[in-house]
């Protein structure tokens, strides 16, 4: 090799290393550049995450408890007559509301600490306006049953069911379970005691207190309401509310709603029913 | 842990994810009580609440939505841009989680399992996917680039 040669590979190593070393800096920098973009999307997408939230806890009611709607005792006389109002005229016998001889049954499970059924009872749910219009022409009868879901306590869920089954002897089931459902607490509040439940049965209209006092003991209850709980397991219904419809005298089938505002949806399955 | 495992581990995180949040759908058109702790009391408290829903959108419908957009941008191919949207999805999802838990501790004083397991899952999410964002592209891929020196060598091998 000659000195020529070795001074030109001397060069050429340099010019290489030289090369290597720009690379390794122009990587770097581009690293770090792609680096500090990444962390400034992020913080961008972090920004608008903590702003939309801010939001959302704005329009959600802020920070703090839940605001229970709880109904005032100013309050009941007004629900009371509502519900007289819409339950007036219509014949009762037991858990049933509706013409005895309706083509068509259906049988209604519920909690009466269920949420879910109080929307179905409010004014705005669809369970009024089936009482106004198809039970209170005849076509269709309503028989509630019990099944446990939204209250925690099987005692507590068998006393407060016993307290409506007992007015139905009076013909006044369904203005309890009405006033239950339309004055319902906040669930799990335990507010569902003895003196809540005689509050509601002072506020059924004739009803004799002491009778259903007396009635609430009746052994018949039990056994009702686990006859409804095995009719539900039998029919897999497991939440509340949930319907059987169907001919009167005939197998009921478990109806599936699409809403509990819309009484349409029941109106139809109603019709449906009765021409079998 | 390799680009693949990583993204291998993210995929199955989110449709377990999927899968929670299925079932929270479902609880919530079917009106069924969900299969929780407790008899379902706390979990059916939290989900027949007045948050269950926002602007009239069950939040469970939300979060299946957004686990399936994660699910969709983990699929898609290993770019900076679909890291990027997966980051951006599991931050916006863990915030969510986060006010979620914060309604459910403070306002309705009730835990509902399902949610807080999906808010665990989002958190986990968030850190893998930002790792998998901030850590950038596999290092394969840069050696794929042509190298400049190579292409000057016969060059120089011709000059010499």
């Amino acid at each position: 090799m000659t000195a020529a040669n070795e001074e030109d590979l001397t060069r050429k190593q340099r010019r290489e290393q030289a090369r290597e070393e720009r690379k390794a800096a122009e990587e770097a920098a581009a690293a770090s550049d792609a680096r500090q973009r990444r962390r400034t999307q992020l913080g961008g997408v972090a920004v608008i995450v903590i702003a939309a939230i801010v939001v959302i806890l704005i329009a959600t009611g802020g920070g703090g408890k839940s605001a229970t709607k709880t109904v005032s005792k100013a309050e009941t006389p007004k629900i009371a007559q509502e519900v007289s109002k819409e339950l007036a005229g219509i014949p009762q016998s037991g858990r049933t509301i509706g013409n005895p001889n309706a083509p068509v049954t259906i049988q209604y499970f519920g909690d009466l600490e269920c949420p879910i059924c109080k929307d179905f009872s409010d004014k705005t749910g669809a369970l009024p306006a089936l009482i106004a219009g198809p039970v209170k022409e005849g076509k269709v009868k309503i028989e509630y049953l019990s099944l446990q879901t939204a209250t925690r306590e099987p005692e507590v869920f068998t006393t407060q069911q016993k307290a409506a089954y007992a007015a139905g002897l009076q013909k006044k089931a369904w203005e309890y379970i009405e006033l239950f459902y339309n004055e319902q607490g906040a669930e799990d509040s335990g507010y569902v005691t003895e003196g809540y439940l005689q509050g509601l049965a002072q506020q059924v209209p004739g009803l004799n207190l002491a009778k259903w006092q007396a009635d609430r003991n009746n052994p018949k209850f039990e056994a009702e309401i686990a006859a409804d709980q095995q009719s539900a397991n039998n029919n897999g219904l497991s939440g509340t509310p949930s319907f059987l419809i169907g001919k009167t005298g005939g197998a009921l089938k478990k109806y599936e709603y699409s809403s509990l505002t819309d009484p349409k949806n029941f109106e139809e399955a109603i019709e449906a029913a009765a021409k079998g | 842990m390799s680009a693949r495992t990583l993204r291998i581990t993210l995929i199955v995180l989110t449709v377990v994810g999927i899968g929670l949040a299925a079932y929270l759908t479902y609880i919530h058109y079917a009106n069924v009580k969900p299969l929780c702790g407790r008899g379902g009391g706390t979990c059916l408290k939290v989900q027949t609440s007045e948050y269950s829903k926002l602007a009239g959108v069950p939040v469970a419908l939300m979060g299946l939505i957004g686990y399936v957009l994660i699910l969709g941008t983990l699929l898609a191919p290993d770019e900076e841009r679909w890291r990027f949207a997966t980051v951006a999805l599991t931050l916006g999802g863990f915030g969510f989680s986060a006010y979620l838990t914060y309604r459910e501790v403070f306002s309705l004083e009730a835990i509902c399992e399902y949610c807080v397991g999906s808010a665990v899952l989002m958190t986990i999410l968030l850190c893998l996917s930002l790792w998998r964002f901030l850590r950038g592209g596999e290092p394969a891929r840069q050696a794929a680039e042509p190298d400049p020196a190579a292409a000057e060598r016969p060059a120089a091998a011709a000059s010499a």
